[in-house]
């Protein structure tokens, strides 16, 4: 099952300025600030009103209640609440969970909590990192097992998003042979622990989830483990990673706009400090960033919303610069309004760190641009010794 | 022509595919294998013979000016110009470097400012293979290039021009000259300017060549010394020249970039992972198995790859005639810095094999193989065209409404 994108442009454009517009008025930093202290550590009024209005469920198919889009109203969304930085388990349910149950092989199961995350009556997410937050599914460090009709979990993942309010994660586990499989648990099943590991950028939550002999039913089993289980998790990843660029993205523009804004207003030597080319020259390095991030990251949601071609790839084109760029574009967004910049109160902080949490939330750039190389230049060649 | 057969000779107006498959046999069977080879460290003689016949051959084939009106030989759409700037570039075709002032900063010129008699009279010159140069920058007018001063005196029915223009290409080979002058110094700066075309044949003008940073030649100081210029010369009404100099349109640097970024991802990102795989560093280790070599390749890749994301993005704008000028300045800049980065980086992989000198090879553009030497180059984008600070500033107060 794969999104299509139907929005004409002015449609898509419509859709941004609704979001945009009610984030503005509903998820002001002040409203942030507040909601990150509290319990759930999200706006849940907000995330009942997105559901309401069909955001949560943009692209999943009309027959499961879902908006019928494409992956690329998703981008416009993530912009959106990247801009805002807007605390809520959208990446992790109507992206990443959503985005599992829509591309997985075995259908009942996975439409059952299709329907029930569109509805807004079951929130999902996913554990693809190992404990120490590598996405290399050689190193996974949850086990799974046959067990009499039944799949037994034991072990930890780590830097799962909003699992503290999750109904269902998504996990992904290899067996004893290092076969990759993808199940889903539900959080309140016996053996299922549930850990807060507090981060810098607090408008993303992560937890660490460990399973001690959690068994459930074979259903759970999403698709056929083994190539075709790993070649689902890495279409997830890929989905997560281009989800963590939108918001990126969308974090930069917001902090482009407010340096350039201070920058015209904020005046010093009589006159205003944009008029320097030292602080010129830093506000056009970030539109250039926000620019070239724009561009990337709309390119690789159309080439997912064409079809299941390439996924990694993309993400890893996608991770190798936009990640980097827009973390850059908040730093120099910061150095742009001097010491206010660099104060609790300010903003600014709250742009960087979310941006630099985004870089690497699915994987460094370094560790994508290694498997873009295995593509691009070819794989190393194994020496004959370690083959035999 | 029956359906599902194409044209040997790629025209417009068919389908997409059709014409990919024609430009691609065409430059199959056009472009010479040994180019390359042929054409390192021949004279200025021979590289200008060269282009001269190369530029032929694109004309003949209705390939050097996809971008002009179909009377100027082009006529093809913007998607159908994407697809011959892709395909010249994938046959590692030689650029047409002796005519691109004709073709992509005079002919457009013309074409929005001339009268019908100038743009015919120039159109026939182009189309029979007259060679183009453009003297704007002064010795004291780079980036300020509205501070020009040679001067045009009115006398009856002709200027008298007297001045020095810079960094002006092909001047020694040229047959006219587009040139921009001050008419009225009382003016302020930018009101007092008119644009003139001159016979490069004319007395009083004196080409001298710059050797670059490179060794090359491919620039010229242009004296002149009380040239006769007739006033129907006039490019636009006189003291017009500010706005008439602005000419080269938006879609028509889409396509250039559009070229230099193939032609990037060619010869230079592929002919990169080629040098590394050959390549063994010091260590003994394969400079393919070097995980700090593999990880810059495959960001460089990335970069073309995102260059490419803002091209599109910045083509599907012109098509829908929304403004550009801030998008053309961050792509610039976005080429600029990746060609100087890929440039450098294949520079260091091959070490001190880097530094042996070699023939240059000219006629290849920006990345000719002789890595150094190229690297060297790189710098001429960052100042060529606006340079990379002065894009920096077109960027900060034209989108960002930043305060000059």
């Amino acid at each position: 099952m794969i999104a299509t994108s139907s929005l004409s442009i002015a449609e898509r454009d419509e859709l941004r300025a609704a979001a945009r517009g009610l984030l503005s008025r509903d998820s002001s930093s002040e409203r942030v600030r507040a909601v990150i202290n509290e319990t759930p550590g999200f706006d849940g009024r907000l995330w009942d009103e997105m559901v309401e209005l069909g955001w949560t469920s943009l692209h999943v198919p009309t027959d499961l209640g879902g908006g019928g889009a494409g992956y690329a109203e998703l981008g416009v969304m993530l912009h959106e609440l990247g801009r805002a930085i807007v605390p809520s388990p959208f990446l992790a349910s109507s992206v990443l969970a959503s985005g599992a149950f829509m591309l997985c092989e075995r259908r009942t199961f996975a439409d059952e909590m299709l329907a029930s995350i569109v509805a807004g009556d079951a929130v999902g997410s996913v554990a693809l990192a190992n404990a120490a937050g590598s996405y290399d599914q050689a190193l996974l460090s949850v086990e799974w097992e046959h067990d009499a009709g039944s799949i037994r979990l034991s072990g930890s993942s780590g830097f799962v998003l909003d699992a503290d309010c999750s109904d269902i994660v998504v996990v992904a586990a290899r067996d004893a042979a290092g076969a990759p499989a993808v199940v889903a648990v539900d959080t309140a099943a016996p053996g299922v622990r549930v850990e807060h590991t507090p981060t810098v950028d607090a408008t993303h939550r992560l937890f660490t989830v460990s399973f001690r002999d959690v068994v459930v039913p074979d259903d759970r089993m999403l698709t056929e483990h083994g190539a075709g289980a790993g070649e689902l998790l890495d279409r997830v990843l890929a989905l997560g990673v281009i989800a963590a660029a939108s918001d990126a993205t969308g974090v930069a523009e917001r902090a482009l706009g407010r340096a350039a804004d201070y920058a015209k207003d904020r005046v010093q030597f009589g006159k205003p400090i944009g008029s320097f080319q030292a602080v010129k020259h830093h506000c056009a390095n970030m539109a250039i960033a926000v620019e070239a991030s724009r561009a990337a990251v709309r390119a690789a949601w159309d080439s997912l919303d064409r079809g299941p071609r390439a996924w990694p790839m993309t993400a890893a084109v996608v991770s190798s610069y936009v990640g980097p760029a827009c973390a850059e574009a908040c730093a120099l967004a910061l150095r742009v309004h001097g010491g206010l910049g660099f104060t609790w109160e300010h903003d600014s902080h709250l742009f960087l760190k979310r941006a630099k949490l985004d870089e690497v939330l699915f994987g460094t750039p370094s560790w994508h641009r290694r498997r873009l190389a295995r593509e691009v230049i070819g794989d190393v060649e194994t020496p004959e010794e370690c083959t035999a | 022509m029956t359906a599902g057969s194409f044209s040997a000779v790629p025209v417009p107006g068919g389908n997409l595919q059709d014409l990919r498959r024609s430009v691609r046999e065409w430059c199959a069977s056009h472009i010479p294998d040994d180019w390359r080879d042929q054409q390192r460290g021949v004279s200025r003689e021979e590289l200008v013979a060269f282009l001269q016949w190369w530029g032929g051959q694109l004309r003949q084939a209705g390939l050097s000016a996809p971008h002009l009106p179909a009377e100027w030989g082009g006529g093809f759409s913007i998607p159908e110009q994407v697809v011959i700037a892709e395909e010249l570039a994938r046959g590692d075709a030689p650029r047409n470097a002796l005519y691109h002032v004709a073709l992509f900063n005079v002919a457009p010129t013309i074409l929005r400012s001339a009268t019908p008699e100038q743009c015919e009279r120039i159109r026939s010159g182009i189309l029979a293979g007259e060679v183009w140069c453009q003297g704007f920058s002064e010795p004291n007018a780079g980036s300020d290039l509205a501070s020009l001063q040679t001067r045009a005196v009115r006398d009856g029915d002709h200027y008298v021009v007297t001045g020095q223009k810079v960094w002006t290409s092909w001047a020694g080979e040229a047959d006219w000259c587009i040139l921009l002058v001050r008419t009225d110094a009382d003016a302020p700066k930018h009101k007092g300017l008119s644009c003139l075309v001159m016979d490069m044949r004319l007395p009083g003008i004196e080409v001298r060549p710059i050797r670059q940073a490179t060794g090359a030649s491919s620039f010229n100081e242009l004296f002149l010394d009380e040239v006769v210029v007739p006033v129907e010369q006039c490019i636009g009404a006189e003291n017009d020249g500010w706005a008439v100099a602005q000419g080269t349109l938006s879609a028509e640097r889409a396509i250039v970039i559009l070229d230099m970024t193939e032609r990037l991802r060619r010869n230079g990102i592929a002919a990169a992972v080629q040098d590394a795989s050959e390549r063994v560093l010091e260590s003994g280790e394969r400079a393919l198995e070097d995980v700090a070599v593999r990880e810059k390749l495959a960001e460089r890749y990335a970069e073309s790859e995102v260059l490419r994301n803002l091209l599109s993005a910045m083509i599907e704008d012109v098509i829908r005639g929304a403004d550009v000028g801030g998008t053309s300045a961050v792509i610039k800049i976005f080429y600029t810095e990746l060609l100087a980065n890929l440039m450098r980086q294949i520079t260091d992989l091959h070490g001190l094999a880097a530094q042996l000198d070699q023939p240059l090879l000219e006629s290849a553009g920006w990345e000719s193989g002789f890595w150094m030497n190229d690297y060297v180059h790189s710098f001429g984008w960052a100042i060529a065209g606006g340079s990379s600070e002065i894009l920096r500033n077109v960027i900060g107060e034209r989108m960002l409404g930043l305060p000059r």
